[in-house]
């Protein structure tokens, strides 16, 4: 066990959870992530941002919530009992919560195990993405976490 | 000495200090001869001095040195106060404010000499003694600092060996040695004021001397001068059979003493002091004020030497009060939220179990549970209010320095200043107040010719009054300058392309004058030092209104404009209204509701097309909730519940569909990602867990 950590270090590996948002699979690193929480009463926020679903009650803190299909300009979330609420930290802006339809795993990645997403003029879900990885022969989009909570242009 | 652990107080209290020295200055320009502020003034430098010195901080001790030396001389009548000295004086404070806040930011002083400020207090002395060039600072032509402190402040007590009081034993001591046929000497050794192991020196001193004979006397006591517990000089009584000259020599050889006088103690002396030891003045004569001194080492050693260390108590803090970080607070806040929430939550499931006879003790600990928290909360909100005073007394100051800048002739007066405000909030309130006084004194006051021309006195005025209201602290800063030409605002902005002709038409006064706190909208026809850079007033909009407060104007062209600032009494925890909307959750603080209203929906009148109701005499437009917060419509009631809300002398009437009842709440923020919401101005988690928004009602109105 304390060979595999060593070796994985020297790796320059990352790990990554990996969720499911419609039909793909998304990773984000997990040093971003503080808590997962299973779906729960989301208060709306009038006049907020529209992907913003609203605030919910974090042990006592209040905590928005975006959608993150929303902001990527996907459909409508629908929320089963996998549904879960990534709660990610952010160093200078403090937590914020993104919804995803479910949470599969946590993978290990180095990096060579990570490709440079298609570079294109696409816009839309793609800016969020800075890397693909590849671990067997599924294929993980990775969340560039800081353009999924900055501000987008609405319209 | 470690002092690092002091430089909070040193900061804190120098602060204070200066606040002292400024208020007194500024008072003695109005009143020259008034001795005791001379007296305050000379008390506030005088500490300052000693404790930068303590702190090692020898330019500002330098500075303040200095400056005591102006008010020594005043105190004594040698110079009058004039208004050169007090600009020089406030030049002085500048440069400790300075130095303070270079403590503040690096923990050093910084490497500002101020000679030129130097240069002029010692002018004003040199001036005051080349007219009374009486008693003191004469000799020593060599002046090092300290030693022209010494002869400054100790007159010509060279001779201190003689001012010395002698208790029962020592006189015995001194007749025993006459009676075995030695002669006594008394000696006084001068320490070189860079000297840095003075004990080591005085050691060194006694030892060279008793060579030849015996030390009888002390003076300050051998344990005094073993813990440095002297300044530059100490004195002591010799027994010897040998002649003076060569005991002084003996003393003189040791290396860093500046000079060694002494004489042989005469029986008649001896005998002066034996009659009358309280009397010492005659003996001493050259300079009586040396004598107190000389029989209280500890005070004397607290004025100069940094390395003293009996000044340490010299300063005896006898107020109850203790110095908490603002951090600390904070948290205990914090805590005291939480246990607020948790009540709630215990009242909710209370009130949610339906009587039954063994509930009756359980419901009533937990009403007493609520006044505890309560007042657990008032506890603490009121630990954490601080007057105002601490940001509004350097307006005077400010004013003055203006008045000189603009060439105006004006005058501040302010009432309310012992005003309470959460610590946040006073700390925070500073800049948008200077800026409205800037503003008045800038934009608001005329010239005199103006005023005399429109039959106002020369002097302009400009006020600042504080006062509570409810759960808000209401100051109102104005002048009764040339009001806001709402014409001339409306060209500039139609210059400005802010607004359309059409636009400006049809806006009302207040509107108008709203367009003064639009970003990068200046008045100023030129842009001056004070204010017209078009940072003023959307500054202090903004300043004011993160702290949840507000400002409205109210201006009178030819009269005067006054500003009326409105500030929320605390941050954290509110009252409030809770109300419902369809199935969301809303407060409304308590401190903006004025009353609530049963309306039937016949009531409602239409006025331009807008919704109002007519109540007791005044039309109050209505606001429906549900369209502002974008909530799905729906068929109104029979009857419309109204919440009235008021904003200065403004209300509106807010339509919901249920209250449910007054609550204590907790204000959390919505975080730094929902953004663009003003009509937002937090949440909160009530007892059940859920989350309400609160309603900034202020935007509505």
């Amino acid at each position: 066990m304390a060979d595999t950590s060593l070796e994985l270090t020297e790796l320059n590996t990352k790990q990554y959870i990996v969720v499911q948002i419609g039909s793909e699979k998304y990773g984000i690193d997990i040093g971003y992530i503080d808590n997962i929480v299973r779906m729960q009463k989301i208060t709306r926020v009038p006049k907020a941002q529209s992907y913003f679903n609203g605030v919910i009650n974090l042990r006592g803190e209040v905590v928005a919530v975006m959608s993150i299909r929303k902001k990527m300009g996907l459909e409508e979330d629908v929320f089963t009992d996998k549904s879960r609420i990534i709660i990610l930290k952010l160093e200078d802006r403090g937590l914020i919560g993104i919804i995803v339809d479910a949470v599969n795993e946590v993978i290990t990645l180095s990096d060579d195990q990570i490709e440079a997403p298609a570079a294109g003029p696409k816009k839309g879900k793609d800016s969020f993405i800075n890397g693909i990885g590849k671990k067997g022969d599924t294929l993980v989009s990775l969340f560039e976490i800081n353009a999924i909570v900055d501000e987008k242009e609405e319209k | 000495m470690d002092v690092s652990q002091y430089l909070e107080i040193f900061i804190d209290e120098s602060a204070e200090h200066l606040q002292t020295l400024s208020d007194c200055i500024m008072s003695l320009e109005g009143e020259p001869d008034n001795k005791d502020t001379i007296n305050e003034v000379f008390r506030a430098a005088h500490s300052l001095k000693g404790m930068a010195g303590t702190m090692g901080f020898k330019r500002m001790q330098h500075l303040t040195h200095d400056m005591e030396n102006v008010f020594q001389e005043v105190r004594s009548d040698k110079i009058a106060v004039d208004s050169a000295m007090i600009d020089l004086l406030f030049k002085c404070l500048d440069a400790l404010d300075e130095y303070l806040e270079n403590v503040k930011a690096s923990s050093d002083e910084g490497t500002e000499d101020n000679e030129l400020i130097i240069k002029e207090l010692n002018d004003f002395i040199a001036k005051a003694n080349g007219e009374a060039p009486a008693d003191a600072p004469t000799e020593a032509p060599d002046a090092k600092e300290a030693s022209a402190e010494a002869t400054a402040e100790e007159g010509g007590s060279e001779k201190k060996y003689l001012s010395i009081e002698l208790d029962g034993a020592e006189k015995d001591a001194i007749e025993e040695a006459k009676k075995s046929g030695n002669k006594v000497y008394g000696l006084t050794v001068f320490i070189q004021p860079e000297c840095l192991l003075k004990a080591a020196r005085a050691f060194l001193v006694f030892r060279a001397v008793e060579e030849f004979g015996e030390i009888i006397v002390y003076r300050p006591s051998s344990q005094d001068i073993e813990d440095e517990k002297f300044e530059l000089d100490f004195s002591f009584y010799i027994s010897s059979s040998e002649d003076l000259d060569k005991i002084i020599e003996a003393a003189k050889g040791v290396s860093e003493i500046a000079d060694v006088i002494g004489g042989e103690i005469t029986e008649e002396q001896l005998a002066e002091k034996v009659e009358a030891p309280a009397a010492e003045a005659p003996v001493s004569a050259p300079a009586p004020a040396s004598a107190p001194k000389e029989t209280k080492p500890a005070p004397a050693a607290k004025k100069e030497e940094k390395k003293v260390p009996a000044k340490k108590d010299a300063k005896p803090v006898t107020n109850r009060t203790v110095r908490v970080d603002i951090e600390k607070l904070d948290a205990l806040m914090n805590q005291v939220s939480e246990l607020i929430i948790a009540k709630n939550s215990l009242v909710s499931i209370s009130s949610q179990d339906s009587g039954t006879a063994g509930n009756q003790g359980f419901h009533e600990q937990i009403e007493y549970l609520e006044r505890i928290t309560t007042n657990l909360h008032e506890s603490v909100m009121k630990v954490r209010m601080v007057p105002i005073e601490s940001v509004v007394n350097k307006f005077p100051r400010m004013i003055r320095d203006l008045s000189r800048t603009l060439d105006k002739k004006m005058e501040l007066t302010m009432t309310g200043e012992d005003t309470e405000l959460d610590r946040t909030v006073v700390d925070q309130i500073g800049d948008p107040l200077q800026h409205l006084l800037r503003n008045s004194a800038d934009h608001g006051l005329e010239t005199a010719e103006v005023r005399k021309q429109r039959g106002k006195s020369e002097t302009g005025h400009i006020f600042l009054n504080a006062y509570q209201e409810g759960n808000n602290v209401i100051i109102q800063v104005g002048d009764d300058g040339n009001g806001i030409d709402t014409e001339a605002v409306k060209a500039k902005a139609i210059e400005r392309g802010i607004i359309t002709e059409e636009q400006a038409e049809s806006m009302t006064q207040k509107e108008i004058v709203n367009l003064l706190f639009m970003p990068s909208f200046s008045m100023a026809k030129k842009i001056t030092d004070i204010s017209g850079r078009g940072v003023g007033l959307d500054v202090v909009k903004s300043g004011i209104e993160a702290l949840g407060g507000d400002v409205e104007t109210r201006t009178k062209l030819g009269e005067g404009t006054t500003f009326t600032v409105r500030l929320p009494l605390t941050l954290a925890i509110i009252q409030a209204l809770m109300v419902e909307i369809r199935d969301e959750k809303y407060a409304i603080a308590l401190g903006s509701i004025s009353n609530i209203e049963n309306i039937p929906v016949t009531d409602i009148k239409y006025v331009q097309a807008q919704e109002v109701i007519h109540l007791r005499g005044s039309v109050i437009p209505l606001i429906r909730l549900d369209k502002v917060l974008d909530i799905e419509p729906k068929e109104d009631p029979e009857n419309l519940t109204v919440v009235i809300v008021k904003r200065g002398d403004s209300q509106a009437g807010l339509v919901v569909d249920n209250l449910i009842g007054q609550q204590e709440i907790v204000i959390k923020s919505l975080g730094k990602y929902i953004n663009g919401n003003k009509l937002i101005s937090g949440a909160t988690i009530l007892g059940d867990g859920e989350i309400a928004m609160i309603l900034d009602t202020n935007t509505l109105i």
